[in-house]
This record gives structure tokens, C-alpha cells and sequence, in this order.
């Protein structure tokens, strides 16, 4: 299994992929100019002024994310979703991936530790579903998109975890895994 | 200055207090965590809000209509649920940019399932999730991640 390398590689793509973006939209802008420089100043202006009006929602976003990071026990999270099985269990599962906070590859090999622990695919569909409610962006959401957006979004979203879960759970039944019929709920 | 902002801040703040209290060195690391998230995804958020000055001043409203305008109904739901899709981010630079359609006047169900298939669908991770997982789970998961984008959306648009 090739899973210890992923997260070195990932990161440093990760840590120069949004560079790459800066990049690419300052010459978006050099060109702007010379098409237009009254227009591409305007945009900038539009720019900066989204960005200020959001800032203070963008600092609140992220120290809260450092206290989530920090207190919320992801092992233990997964050790308490283990050995759990039914209905009740995928409620839990989507209550616990929406306070579950990290990128993609500290995510992944995670949810393949639960996996190889005995966890059922329902299971580790509904938590990861659940992930992307990301309930601690949710500010911002509301910032940009108003209350009713992210609330219908993220009710949405945990609905459709626990369907998926369900769903996801009969479709890879037999899947490599003997524990999965004990480990199956019996939701769909 | 925006009030909400000042709420949150406040809410963190007190909520940092709390945890400051049980345990101050905890609390540091806390502040540094998120510290460190922020400078991480700093360079994200300067070139999404500079696409979204763009956007705003050059990108024609005539364009977003007829690509994911209310009138193009199915194709709307289709571009809004492709680009989220091949999109790939912190979900905190698809915000901007979903303000940025609906006021451009996209369709609401298709810029929900832009959000919903941005942060639950991803096109650039399949390689990693396949690898991870096996490749059953990641084309099935991320299949029907997408039609759950196009369905969350379509529902949105009655509730909204």
C-alpha cells in the first residue's frame, strides 16, 4: 500500500498548486490592463472591497478552525465509530464528520484506518459525506450566500450522508471485508 | 465595519477564553493551528477574490444566463454540478464565486449544485481516493455524489 507516501507528495503539490493560481490571475490582470486599464482597475477595486468585507468573518473562521483542530480528537472519534452498527450509528457518523476538519489526505488514510479497523463502508461513506457539510466555513457561507442558502445546504447534505451511507453500504457489501456483514446496518 | 463579522469574532473569541482556561498551552497551539490553515490558503484567497473582481467586471451577465440561467433549466443544473465537479479547493473559495454567479443571475439550484459537487465530488483526488479506498468505492462515491449535487440543488431551488 502506497498510502504512507500519498501525504509527502500531496503536500507539496498542495503547498505549490495555489501559487500557481496567484500567477496565473496576475497575468489575467496584465492583460485586463492593457485591454482596459480603467476596467481592470474596477476589478480590483471589486476585489479588494469583497475581501475587506469578509476579513473579520475569515479570521473568526480560522481561529475556530485551529480550536477544532486542536480539541476535537480525530483518533478517538474514529475508535468511537468502530464498532458501531445501524441506523443510530449513521446518525452519528454524520454528526461526527461535520466537525471533522482537515484536507483531503489527512481525511483519506483516516477514514482507511477506521476501514481496516472493521468499519463498515456505511460508515465511512456517511462520515465522509458528513465532511462536507464543513460546518466550520459555515460563516463565510452565510457571509456570501445568506442563512437560508447554508441552512437548506447543510440539512441538505446531512440527509443525503446518511442516504449515501445506506446506499453505499449495500453496494460494497462483500467487498473485501468478512466484517462487513456483521458491521452492516440494516437502514436503507 | 460589517457587524456579523464583529459577532464572530466575538463568538471566538469568548470561545477562546473558555479554552484558554482549561488549558492555555492547548489554546496556544489552537491559535497556531489556524494561523498556520490561514497562511496555507492565503495565496487561494488572493486569486479567488481577484477572479471574482474579474469576473464581476468582464465576464458578461448575458453569458451566465444562457450557461446557467433559470431558462436553461437541465443544462443550467449540468454546468453548475461539471464545474464543482472539476473544481478543486478549499470550499472557502467556492463561496465568492457562487456569489459572484447568482448575482450575475444563475439559476439558485445550479449554483447550490456547484457548492454541493465542489466540496462533495472531486475529480482531481479520484486518482488518491481510488488508491486509498479501491477504485469501487471512488467511482461509485463520486458518481453518486453527483447526482446528490444536481438533487440537493433542484431541492434548494424549491426551498429557497
Amino acid at each position: 500500500m502506497t498510502t504512507a507516501n500519498a501525504p509527502a507528495k500531496r503536500s507539496l503539490a498542495q503547498t505549490l498548486k495555489p501559487y500557481r493560481l496567484v500567477f496565473a490571475v496576475a497575468a489575467l490582470y496584465a492583460v485586463a490592463a492593457l485591454a482596459s486599464p480603467e476596467r481592470a482597475l474596477q476589478a480590483a477595486s471589486v476585489a479588494l472591497s469583497t475581501f475587506v468585507g469578509v476579513a473579520p468573518i475569515i479570521v473568526a473562521v480560522f481561529a475556530g478552525l485551529g480550536l477544532v483542530q486542536v480539541f476535537v480528537d480525530k483518533q478517538a472519534m474514529a475508535r468511537h465509530l468502530g464498532d458501531r452498527a445501524g441506523l443510530p450509528a449513521l446518525l452519528v457518523a454524520a454528526a461526527a464528520g461535520t466537525i471533522l476538519v482537515g484536507p483531503v489526505f489527512v481525511i483519506f488514510p483516516l477514514l482507511k484506518t477506521m476501514r481496516d479497523h472493521g468499519t463498515s463502508w456505511a460508515i465511512i461513506t456517511t462520515t465522509l459525506t458528513a465532511w462536507a457539510v464543513k460546518l466550520p466555513m459555515v460563516p463565510l457561507e452565510i457571509g456570501f450566500l445568506g442563512w437560508r442558502f447554508s441552512l437548506a445546504r447543510m440539512t441538505l447534505t446531512l440527509v443525503t450522508a446518511v442516504v449515501m451511507g445506506a446506499l453505499m453500504g449495500r453496494l460494497m457489501r462483500g467487498q473485501s471485508a468478512e466484517r462487513d456483514m456483521e458491521a452492516e446496518p440494516e437502514a436503507a | 465595519m460589517d457587524p456579523t463579522g464583529v459577532i464572530y469574532l466575538a463568538g471566538v473569541g469568548i470561545a477562546y477564553a473558555v479554552f484558554w482556561r482549561k488549558s492555555q498551552d492547548r489554546s496556544k497551539s489552537a491559535l497556531r493551528a489556524g494561523a498556520k490553515s490561514f497562511s496555507g490558503m492565503l495565496p487561494t484567497f488572493i486569486a479567488v477574490f481577484g477572479l471574482v473582481g474579474l469576473f464581476d467586471v468582464f465576464i458578461p451577465p448575458a453569458l451566465i444566463e444562457q450557461w446557467m440561467g433559470s431558462s436553461s433549466g437541465a443544462l443550467s443544473l449540468l454546468v453548475g454540478t461539471g464545474l464543482g465537479t472539476i473544481a478543486a479547493g478549499p470550499p472557502a473559495a467556492a463561496y465568492p464565486i457562487a456569489a459572484t454567479l447568482l448575482k450575475s443571475g444563475a439559476w439558485a439550484p445550479a449554483v447550490a449544485a456547484f457548492i454541493v459537487s465542489w466540496v462533495l465530488v472531486g475529480l482531481v483526488s479520484l486518482p488518491m481516493e481510488s488508491k486509498i479506498f479501491g477504485v469501487r468505492f471512488a467511482v461509485l462515491r463520486n458518481g453518486l455524489s453527483m447526482v446528490a449535487a444536481a438533487v440537493i440543488g433542484l431541492l434548494m431551488g424549491v426551498v429557497l
